[in-house]
């Protein structure tokens, strides 16, 4: 069963800085693209790099390791040499705190 | 110091019937062949397409005694690339064989796709503050040196030379008649064996262009009757530089009585009272349109493609520097096998590589040959059989194969003066 867990407040998540944080052990990026919130396992799934220390550009962040990319909303890969995708996880905010869906 | 001239000409005689020792053991002449052989003009067997059928599979292997990866790329064509890291050197690919889509240097993580084309670099544009690259990088100008590919009837070969012929026309329209008659059919690779020998490439290449020795040394052939100096035969080399060749020694119907025939020749290794427990290892289902026992054909440098029976192989020849190759033996059967037919190529397998029944004695006499020449340099060998019958092709008892061999060597490494020390 999934429950939603608290993982940052909403002020601290800035457009094109990456947000690292942690649920129940699982290691999760969060990005903001305009008005919305999103947030992706911090793990890429081509080299053992973390998402959070990548780069974000056009909707997607590119890997700190091998400038592949993921779609921030998706976590569908975009370019080589990323092939699979990265679990992205519903977000809800609820009184300014950020909840991830897990 | 004084500088020594050597010239490779010097070391092979015109006719290539006599040949200095020294081209067994010089690390000079070794050195010479990568750069004018394996680099030169020359396809190079890699594998076969159906070790690496499926997109991003791939395989490690050599040119000569460097490191290539061969690979299936995305859109189903081949690629190879030298296993080196367009970063610090390193090689890239660690594995055998495998499975990926981008290849990854451990070093510093470079990571390449199927073709060899840089993808991206750990920390380009570095972090937090700390700086990546220069802003001039640009990955496309760090791809792996990738070479030249081409595959026919399914072997895959690669060259470094952008001079070589294409492939077909290097192969020659009379080998690659017989590489048709072996592969005739979609083929499934069934695994290999792998062996390394302490003696030059070039004696194994000797080797498989001489079916003089084949009834002599291989006491097997002999005592149970594979391969005998009297069955038809069949030796030839390429039409365009001789340095490829083909030996076939033909089944004929007559040949139930090959016994009776074989013992009055009274030769030596004729072992009356030796028997198999089990013959079916001796068993010829006949599947070709000229039914041979043997089928040995070498397509220089790194290719001999072999039916013994029914066991099918490419044989992959591989230098490891003067004194020493490695052998590599693909098996294969064809897709459409009866699981029969499979198990008697399996079973067959006993006859060939490192521990065969045959093809044991053979890496033996190479080293046979490195050891007892190592101190001789300037000695030379004598490969006169049936030299003065040479336009003979119906023959076992020839070493016309081997001398255009030589001939065909002498004309690729041609004229070089170098100065030791210079």
């Amino acid at each position: 069963m999934t429950m939603w867990y608290a993982v940052a407040h909403e002020s601290e998540i800035e457009d094109d800085t990456p947000f690292a944080t942690e649920a129940k052990g699982t290691p999760l990026a969060l990005f903001r693209i305009g008005g919305a919130i999103y947030a992706l396992y911090d793990l890429c799934s081509h080299g053992a790099a973390r998402l959070s220390d990548g780069f974000v550009e056009d909707g997607c962040v590119e890997c700190p390791l091998h400038q592949g990319l993921i779609a921030i909303a998706t976590g569908e890969p975009r370019s080589a040499p990323i092939t699979e995708p990265v679990t992205a996880y519903p977000v809800r905010i609820v009184d300014g705190q950020v909840e991830v869906e897990l | 110091m004084i500088d020594e001239v050597f010239n490779p000409q010097e070391l092979v005689s015109t006719d290539g019937s006599q040949v200095a020792y020294e081209v067994f053991s010089s690390q000079e002449i070794y050195d010479l062949e990568q750069e004018r052989i394996f680099r030169g003009p020359v396809w190079n067997f890699l594998g076969l397409e159906a070790e690496i059928p499926n997109i991003g599979d791939f395989k490690s292997t050599f040119v000569g005694d460097t490191p290539v990866v061969m690979t299936r790329t995305e859109d189903g064509g081949l690629a190879a690339w030298v296993n080196r890291c367009a970063h610090r050197g390193a090689m890239v690919c660690r594995e055998l064989r495998g499975n990926a889509t981008s290849h990854n240097c451990v070093y510093h993580q470079w990571s390449f796709d199927t073709k060899g084309n840089l993808l991206g670099v750990p920390f380009r544009r570095g972090q937090k503050g700390q700086a990546g690259m220069p802003p001039e990088f640009k990955p496309s100008e760090h791809n792996l040196h990738q070479l030249r590919v081409e595959s026919f009837r399914g072997l895959v070969f690669a060259t470094f030379s952008a001079e070589t012929v294409p492939l077909e026309e290097y192969i020659g329209t009379t080998m690659g008649g017989y590489i048709k008659r072996v592969f005739h059919k979609p083929v499934e690779y069934l695994g290999c064996t792998r062996q390394f020998a302490n003696s030059n490439w070039k004696l194994y290449m000797e080797n498989v262009k001489d079916p003089y020795h084949a009834s002599l040394l291989h006491l097997f052939h002999t005592t149970f009757n594979i391969f005998r100096v009297g069955m038809k035969a069949h030796c030839e080399t390429d039409e365009n530089h001789g340095l490829h060749s083909i030996i076939m020694a033909i089944k004929e119907n007559q040949d139930a009585e090959a016994g009776a025939d074989y013992k009055e020749q009274k030769i030596r290794s004729y072992q009356e009272g030796f028997e198999l427990e089990d013959d079916s290892i001796l068993a010829l289902i006949e599947e070709f349109e000229v039914v041979a026992t043997n089928h040995i054909q070498p397509i220089f440098p790194q290719l001999v493609v072999q039916q013994i029976h029914n066991t099918l192989v490419a044989r992959q020849l591989l230098p490891k520097g003067p004194d020493k190759f490695e052998l590599v033996f693909h098996f294969f059967g064809y897709a459409d096998d009866t699981p029969e037919l499979r198990k008697l190529r399996i079973k067959q397998a006993n006859l060939v590589g490192a521990a065969g029944y045959i093809s044991m004695e053979d890496t033996e006499a190479t080293e046979l040959v490195q050891r007892g020449t190592v101190r001789d340099g300037a000695a030379r060998s004598y490969i006169n059989m049936a030299k003065h019958q040479d336009g003979q092709t119906d023959t076992l008892i020839t070493e016309k194969l081997i001398r255009s061999f030589w001939t065909g060597y002498r004309n690729l490494m041609g004229e070089v003066a170098t100065g030791a020390g210079a």
